[in-house]
């Protein structure tokens, strides 16, 4: 009966991470068209959300591999499921409110990782699995993404030297839209694959799924694509709003270039089982489109930035994972802490809304009296 | 076999990088040939040169052709394998 209860509790508390994924990774997928104005915001969403819930479907072998590759399934309890996701969650949330941009991918990888640590020790973690099927990989696509887009996009502009501006950039501001829808479903595939993975362990360690033969369930399938796709249709065009008056300025050539290189290795990487983070497969996509054109053209501080929230984002995760299981397990011995700490998770977010909308209302009147 | 070589799948990550590298610029490329296509055939027919604004009109259906074929063949290896 208990253990039921938790399960729910690191489901619901799942797809609420997925649900997350999706209102803050989806910036990053189409920012670009927004930004050379391809395509309306709501519309950009409404595709993308849409292109989210499809993905999903394509493919189960980044779920495998979260399943089974990176920790020892037999091994996993319940609240190192949920110590993992408190602590992506919470590095998520962290990043964000910084504005430094990071990766939901790692966090989640990170996070179980720590809870596993803290639990077991070292001996149930697949080192040689994180190293080879998410570090390395996760170190090599940003790059592949900057080469393929920085030699697409020289090869663009060559072909299309001749051309007026006008039709070679209406052109390519239709060719965003299906670069964009692209991205939106090799979005889908990989990030959404990646709660069905939690899941999956989750209900290993409930005992529903044998160690020995683990699948995905199509209910978990269903539910994590759905969750995603809320997500990215929810939360996803107001971001996407701040960000495409942000981004740096390149034209629709560089964001057809930048977008179809993202998608290629994102599409590539989930069909070999490979766990990437869209977020820094993109940066490597725009910056190599920008640099195509002349090196000046990108900001490579916020490159740097990034490289650094790429850094931190395993180890950072992972001690939050880490100390979310010790203060778990030190409450009642671990039976009630889990809801204690959802529980708190819980009284936090509504106490830092109000405290948001009480500092709008106290905003509002002095602003006026200026 | 090394270490390294036993924990990283190097022909896998190979195979991520051409495939990327392949599918990433083949499609850019393609599609930009219909961009030339299509903005030439307008031009050839303004100038009155049908003949030529024929021949960049099947330029740019056999590029289109050749992405959408493209991303349909590469969605369908992932769903199926």
């Amino acid at each position: 009966m208990h253990s039921d209860a938790l399960l729910t509790l690191v489901v619901i508390t799942a797809l609420a991470f997925d649900f997350t994924n999706g209102f803050h990774d989806t910036a990053n997928v189409v920012a670009t068209s927004i930004s050379t104005r391809a395509i309306r915001p709501r519309v950009a969403v409404t595709i993308a959300a849409a292109l989210n819930f499809v993905g999903a479907f394509i493919s189960l072998k980044v779920a495998a591999t979260i399943a089974t590759g990176i920790v020892a399934a037999g091994a996993v309890t319940l609240p190192i499921v949920f110590a993992g996701l408190i602590g992506a969650a919470a590095w998520n949330i962290a990043t964000w409110y910084v504005g430094l941009p990071s990766s939901s991918s790692h966090a989640l990888i990170g996070g179980v990782i720590g809870a596993m640590l803290a639990a077991k020790g070292a001996g149930e973690v697949h080192f040689d699995g994180l190293l080879g099927k998410v570090v390395v990989p996760a170190l090599l696509a940003p790059l592949v993404a900057f080469v393929v887009a920085a030699i697409a996009i020289v090869l663009t502009y060559r072909l299309t030297a001749g051309l007026r501006p006008g039709p070679a950039s209406r052109g390519f501001r239709m060719g965003q839209l299906f670069s964009g829808a692209m991205l939106s479903l090799a979005h889908g595939t990989n990030d959404a694959q990646k709660t069905m993975g939690v899941i999956t362990l989750a209900l290993v360690a409930n005992g529903a799924i044998p160690a020995s033969h683990v699948t995905v369930p199509t209910w978990v399938v269903i539910t994590a694509a759905s969750a995603i796709a809320l997500g990215t249709y929810v939360g996803g065009w107001r971001i996407i709003r701040t960000l495409g008056m942000r981004i740096i300025k390149m034209d629709s050539a560089q964001g057809f270039t930048a977008q179809t290189a993202g998608a290629a290795v994102v599409l590539a990487a989930s069909h070999m089982g490979y766990p990437l983070s869209t977020t820094h497969v993109m940066a490597g996509g725009v910056v190599g489109a920008g640099a195509g054109k002349r090196l000046s053209a990108v900001r490579w501080g916020l490159a740097g930035n990034i490289a650094v929230a790429w850094i931190l984002t395993l180890p950072a995760a992972a001690a939050v994972g880490a100390a979310t299981y010790a203060v778990s397990i030190g409450i009642s011995g671990g039976a009630l802490g889990p809801f204690v700490i959802a529980a708190a998770v819980i009284i936090a977010g509504l106490l830092a809304t109000l405290i948001r909308r009480a500092h709008k209302l106290t905003a509002q009147p002095a602003q006026a009296a200026r | 076999m090394t270490l390294a070589g036993a924990i990283i799948d190097a022909h896998a990550l190979l195979q991520l990088v051409y495939t990327a590298l392949l599918a990433g610029v083949g499609i850019c490329v393609v599609y930009a040939v219909a961009v030339v296509g299509i903005a030439r055939a307008q031009e050839c027919k303004r100038a009155n040169r049908p003949r030529a604004a024929l021949l960049y009109g099947v330029l740019a259906t056999a590029s289109l052709a050749a992405c959408a074929l493209a991303i349909v063949g590469g969605i369908a290896i992932m769903a199926t394998k």
